[in-house]
């Protein structure tokens, strides 16, 4: 293929990218609409020091790290099972896992106000074992937005830690416990560390996911659980204050990136130990 | 797999591991459980969300099918979802071609490039094309919903079909130019053919992506352009009936066949179990 020839197949897709990507979302920081020039750098800094604010960003991290680490210890195990299965049903278990991806976030969630909702399925469970009388609220808590939101990204850490689970050679495991460890010493020192690659991978992308998440913390939290992507929406279409969309835009972008940063980081620096 | 690591596979197969599986069961009920729910609440008699469901009725398929936003949505959905996932195809397939075959330098600057988009918060997307496209330059809303959606569907494009090229020989491609085929019956008869799984593959999950999101369409909403998950978010927020549940319901059987169709095609765990690596 001819350089010339390259370059023409490669303009429509470069021309979308930088008229419909990279020159709005650039302009989106230095220039939203009816906005005097620098306004969103003032208004990230008075929202750094809003403490109404400082509570959404704290806890948008809060929830994400913890969407994290419960997806991780639920979703280790499933894949780990399903990588050391031999049973002909696991094709169909690892089916059953990633299907999910495919359903609209906004049915899976929807699952939630059944469970959780005042005559939901918990509520009437707490009821009828006399439990209690009056059921706790259950929806608008954080505990509702952890929930929903590791449901929607299970899948993705069990994908991810399957792939590089199902490439470790099963004999170094076996090897492990003939020579004596125990199982968890074989998990800490000999799975582990070779799993990290995926997990890390998994769990940058479910705390991308989680703290940008909209649909799941609005539907479970509401605005008792307000956090950056609720503030984001309702910047860009109920107060129409586009300087402070910009702004929370950056801080959620900053959040995410920080966080993969630090995980790819940490990721390494465990593998090298 | 050698003898050994089979035998090694069987030994540790036939331990017990209670932890990991109470985790793991956990973990499916978390996945599976709420949809389960659902399906039972579509099918009640009684016009609030309860559990267990008061009777049993098709009403609210009915209520459903009557409701204008939902039908309204679904043609929109279909249609972006289709549109976005043509374009996004029809440029990122030369796109990937130049980038594997066009020995070009800085190579993998421009790859990245393309799988750019996905790194961005969704939401932020949607809010750059909102404010820029939208409101600065005034462009039509369906005109940018196309446009926030091919950009999200594009890596997904550049990679899936990059992986199957990748397997490709281009040693074929040469020896076709060779016997004296040009460069257009080069690719319809010798690369074409090559890319098709990763084609079908990359056209489900983009089609797929397309039609269940929600932060762009969100965003990018104007008078008659919401889709069905967001006409079916805006339901849910301001009423308590069960009638998304139907709505849910059938979802779920078209993503069934979804699945069906994309096994048959190039294998369901192929396609989905890439999304996260």
């Amino acid at each position: 293929m001819s350089r010339r020839n390259a370059v023409l197949l490669l303009a429509p897709g470069l021309a979308l990218l930088l008229f419909g990507f990279l020159l709005p979302s650039v302009m989106m920081l230095f220039h939203p609409p009816d906005t005097p020039p620098l306004d969103v750098g003032r208004r990230l800094g008075e929202m750094l020091t809003d403490p109404f604010m400082l509570k959404i960003i704290w806890r948008t991290l809060r929830i994400g790290l913890i969407v994290t680490a419960v997806c991780l210890l639920l979703g280790f195990p499933v894949a780990y099972l399903l990588a050391r299965s031999t049973s002909r049903w696991s094709g169909l278990w690892l089916a059953l896992a990633i299907f999910p991806l495919l359903l609209s976030n906004v049915v899976r969630t929807y699952g939630w106000l059944v469970v959780l909702g005042s005559k939901g399925v918990l509520a009437q469970a707490l009821t009828g074992l006399g439990i209690t009388d009056h059921p706790p609220q259950l929806l608008y808590t954080e505990a509702a937005v952890v929930a929903g939101l590791v449901q929607l990204f299970l899948p993705l850490v069990i994908v991810s830690c399957y792939s590089s689970l199902s490439g470790i050679d099963v004999r170094l495991e076996d090897a492990a416990r003939g020579l004596g460890a125990s199982r968890s010493a074989t998990l800490r020192l000999v799975l582990l560390p070779l799993a990290m690659p995926g997990a890390v991978v998994g769990a940058t992308l479910v705390f991308a996911g989680a703290a940008t998440a909209y649909t799941t913390p609005v539907l479970l939290g509401g605005t008792r659980q307000m956090m950056l992507s609720l503030q984001l929406y309702n910047y860009s279409s109920v107060t129409i204050d586009w300087a402070g969309a910009s702004a929370v835009a950056i801080l959620m972008t900053v959040l995410v990136f920080a966080v993969a940063g630090a995980s790819a980081w940490a990721g390494r620096k465990r593998v090298t130990v | 797999m050698s003898q050994s690591a089979a035998r090694a596979r069987v030994r540790l197969a036939r331990e017990r591991r209670p932890v990991l599986t109470v985790l793991a069961v956990a973990a499916y009920l978390i996945m599976i459980g709420p949809v389960i729910f659902v399906v039972a609440v579509a099918f009640t008699a009684g016009s609030t969300i309860t559990f267990p469901p008061e009777g049993f009725s098709l009403r609210w398929f009915g209520a459903a099918a009557d409701y204008g936003p939902f039908l309204d949505g679904l043609w929109t959905s279909l249609l972006v979802a289709a549109g976005a996932t043509v374009i996004a195809l029809a440029v990122g397939v030369p796109a990937t071609l130049a980038i594997h075959r066009g020995r070009l330098p800085g190579r993998s600057v421009i790859q990245n490039l393309f799988l750019s988009p996905i790194v961005l918060p969704e939401l932020v997307l949607g809010l750059a094309l909102y404010q820029q496209l939208m409101v600065g330059l005034g462009v039509t809303a369906s005109g940018v919903l196309l446009v926030g959606h091919t950009l999200l569907l594009l890596p997904y494009a550049v990679r899936v079909t990059g992986a199957s090229l990748t397997l490709a020989d281009p040693a074929l491609e040469e020896a076709a130019r060779g016997l004296g085929a040009g460069p257009v019956t080069t690719f319809f008869r010798v690369t074409l053919p090559v890319l098709r799984p990763g084609i079908a593959a990359a056209a489900v999950l983009g089609f797929v992506t397309s039609f269940n999101n929600v932060p762009l369409s969100l965003l990018l909403q104007g008078s008659g352009t919401a889709t069905l998950p967001v006409a079916m978010l805006q339901y849910v927020q301001t009423s308590y009936d069960p009638v998304v549940a139907a709505v849910s319901v059938v979802l779920l059987a078209a993503s069934v066949v979804v699945a069906v169709i994309a096994e048959r095609l190039v294998g369901f765990n192929k396609i989905f179990g890439g999304i996260g690596s």
